[in-house]
């Protein structure tokens, strides 16, 4: 395998903390890596020790072949470059100037920049987009356009590794991807390696080869975003709850973090039938108004189901495709019956969940409130040739049916909690 | 490219016009007046008139000084800003010139003579070296030197040194006007050999620092940003600080204490030229001898028979003009 930077046993201390515990890392070139875990996991520190800003107590990095303690600082800063969280100058400098800056490990002292020195800073000012303005002053630039300028810098520089430590952390999500983009592209066509430290794991799961976690300065995993980006990975390392899924576009693995702010525990009971996506969002808000909640009958892999499995929610589960069984209506119908609250969602209805539409006419149920969220869709819901919507017609002639706007329904059901006491 | 190279002659010959001009100008008038065409024979002619001496013996080691001194301050604020990425630190940041004035109140008090008349500024020269090392490693942790640290412990030891000052200077009120007097930075009793120790330091130290340029303008992005573009910081701060502390000292030991050039000259550069200190550094000593020399001028003829010491002209000189160039920056907008 061809590494670029491998790490052995680092230890690292601040004082008597010990920051780093015995890391042992191998980045192979041309990898894009990505290093995520809370404050404090000693990520930042990490980075600082790759690029010699801090030297370790104990153990080694070597750069390609080299041991990166034998290497002058001027060595360490032609094969690694660093693009920190955002720069801010006391006295400004035009974008060029800075750029140039970048050739410090290169350039003669007594001889001054060169052709070749001017050649490599245009080109790393062309590839990061900021020639346009190379002749402003770097505090006049937006957030971005600084961000693009250090990149060029950081090019300049002409190094093999790229260090990152939070380099999106400010910017407006347009120019996170802008950057993100760029130090891809690097990593791609010109077979840099790249090292970043982020926070957004979605960012982190979007462009990483390899995603470390870090948890109190040790390596709790590596590999692959979908192999570190778990649920139990991210409750143990990050002590939050996630649900975790894939990016419907990009194929991604994508984290939603489940908000914990658990409101009072509320005492009504609501059955939800739904399906196809039609209850993710009010299955979200009741949950987290604290509505004691169970759906069904949903198909396994199911959006809505996925949620409700999310929120751990009573769900009366069915084979995927298939159509509604006799067991699954029995125990749609006893999630039901013990509810205080059953909601019809406007769900597209065929002869296999028709069965979901049919329960609420169940004389078991002849004295559950059912509120039906309307739509004007009806017809177009139907595919089961007229079927449905007559027993939508003999629903909302009972008088435990009631029809409601799905804008009201929150309100509702909160008045009918305080009623319930 | 052309374009850039001109601007660069003209900025040059604009700094050069004005750096003879104010030499011709400290030059030209004083308490006694020698006609032009007199001075013009004893320069260039070697005649010798009446005037010769004052022309050759007090006037003109005296403007030389000022020029150098100013060169000097003005060279190290530039400097001194740079390494602590700091508009508001100048010549005397870390306690220098506390230092330097304790040296010299102690000879002063003391009344010893090892030096002869020059022992008032080896004292002062040691005390400015010795206060930036007391400094350096006061503020030394692990091998590194944290620059708010060091600013800190500048702040500190300079209150330190001014209550021992004061203290000295209630215990021997006799000696008072004295200590006063040298505070205040004059160029009063300056003479050729004077201009030739400090210039000997000063003009070396001064072209020293310009090699640094590049590595200055790479602070501004902070320490730890120059250190991934490959400087060594700490040891560019080391031998930085040093090269200023002998600086300061020379300055100090032959004009006192002359405040705000240090702070004001380098501004003047930044506000015209930008920050780049591989211009910033020249500019700002071109300039700074220029203030000098027109504000030593101005003080011995303002109010005759008697003198302005030069630090107080500085400040008084320096002070409204910043401000100017501060208020027509920000009305720019820039």
């Amino acid at each position: 395998m061809n590494y670029e930077v491998k790490v052995e046993n680092l230890c690292f201390f601040y004082g008597e903390v010990n920051i780093l515990k015995d890391i042992n890392l191998n980045f192979q070139a041309g990898s894009f890596v990505s290093i995520i875990g809370p404050n404090g996991s000693g990520k930042s520190t990490f980075l600082k020790n790759l690029s010699r800003y801090l030297e370790p107590q104990k153990g080694i990095v070597m750069l390609g072949d080299k041991d990166i303690n034998k290497l002058s600082k001027k060595e360490i800063s032609k094969k690694v470059s660093v693009v920190p969280q955002n720069i801010l100058l006391e006295f400004d400098f035009k974008v060029k100037d800075i750029v140039m800056m970048g050739r410090h490990p290169y350039v003669n002292r007594w001889k001054g920049e060169t052709e070749e020195d001017k050649k490599i800073v245009e080109k790393a000012m062309k590839y990061t987009n900021i020639l346009q303005f190379s002749d402003r002053f770097y505090n006049e630039l937006s957030g971005g356009e600084k961000q693009r300028v250090i990149l060029a810098q950081a090019l300049a520089q002409q190094p093999k590794v790229l260090l990152l430590d939070e380099p999106i952390s400010h910017l407006d999500l347009q120019y996170q991807v802008e950057i993100l983009d760029l130090v891809k592209r690097l990593t791609l066509k010109e077979g840099m390696t790249a090292i970043s430290v982020l926070h957004d794991l979605n960012m982190a799961s979007g462009y990483s080869d390899i995603i470390i976690m870090l948890k109190e300065g040790r390596v709790y995993c590596q590999g692959k975003p979908e192999e570190v980006l778990t649920v139990e990975n991210i409750a143990y390392v990050f002590n939050i709850n996630v649900s975790v899924s894939k990016n419907p576009v990009t194929g991604k693995t994508y984290v939603y973090p489940i908000s914990v702010i658990s409101k009072k525990k509320r005492k009504l009971k609501i059955h939800i039938i739904c399906g196809g996506g039609t209850g993710v969002k009010l299955i979200q808000e009741l949950a987290t108004l604290g509505f004691h909640l169970s759906t069904g009958v949903l198909n396994i892999g199911d959006s809505d189901w996925a949620i409700s499995k999310e929120y751990e929610l009573d769900v009366a589960e069915e084979v995927p495709f298939m159509s509604i069984t006799n067991e699954a209506y029995k125990r749609n119908l006893e999630l039901a019956m013990i509810s205080d609250v059953v909601i019809l969602l406007p769900i597209y209805l065929s002869k296999s969940n028709i069965m979901n539409v049919k329960l609420l006419t169940d004389c078991k149920l002849k004295d559950k409130k059912i509120y039906i969220v309307e739509d004007d869709n009806l017809e177009k819901r139907d595919f089961t040739n007229g079927e449905a919507i007559e027993i939508y017609k003999e629903l909302l002639n009972k008088p435990n049916v009631v029809p409601v706007k799905k804008d009201e329904l929150k309100e509702i059901l909160i008045k009918a909690d305080e009623n319930h006491g | 490219m052309a374009n850039k190279v001109f601007k660069r002659f003209i900025s040059i010959s604009i700094l050069l016009l004005l750096f003879i001009s104010s030499f011709i100008f400290a030059v030209a008038i004083g308490a006694v007046k020698i006609p032009w065409e007199e001075i013009i024979e004893i320069i260039f002619f070697g005649v010798n008139t009446d005037n010769r001496v004052i022309l050759m013996d007090i006037r003109l080691p005296r403007v030389m000084i000022a020029a150098i001194l100013g060169a000097g301050l003005a060279a190290v604020g530039g400097v001194m800003q740079g390494i602590f990425m700091n508009p508001l630190v100048d010549s005397y940041t870390l306690g220098m010139s506390s230092g330097a004035a304790l040296g010299a109140v102690f000879s002063i008090v003391t009344g010893i003579g090892i030096f002869g008349y020059a022992t008032t500024g080896v004292f002062a020269f040691i005390g400015t070296v010795s206060t930036l090392f007391l400094v350096y490693f006061l503020s030394k942790t692990k091998n590194r030197v944290s620059i708010n640290t060091l600013l800190l412990a500048g702040v500190a030891v300079s209150y330190f040194l001014s209550s021992i000052i004061s203290f000295v200077m209630m215990m021997n009120k006799h000696k008072l006007d004295q200590i006063v007097f040298w505070t205040m930075g004059s160029l009063s009793s300056s003479t050729w050999q004077k201009f030739i120790i400090s210039s000997s330091i000063i003009i070396p130290g001064v072209l020293l620092l310009n090699i640094f340029g590049r590595e200055l303008n790479i602070m501004s992005l902070g320490e730890e940003s120059a250190h991934y573009i490959g400087v060594d910081v700490e040891r560019l701060k080391y031998i930085l600080l040093g090269i200023c502390s002998l600086i300061v000292g020379a300055v100090v030991s032959t004009g006192g204490t002359i405040g705000f050039l240090g702070l004001v000259a380098p501004h003047i550069v930044r506000l015209i030229w930008g920050s780049d200190y591989r211009r910033l550094i020249p500019y700002s000593a071109i300039i700074g001898g220029s203030i000098l020399m027109l504000a030593d001028a101005l003080g011995r003829v303002l109010i005759q028979p008697s003198e302005i010491p030069v630090g107080v002209m500085t400040s008084i000189m320096g002070g409204p003009f910043f401000v100017f160039l501060l208020r027509k920056q920000k009305s720019k907008g820039a």
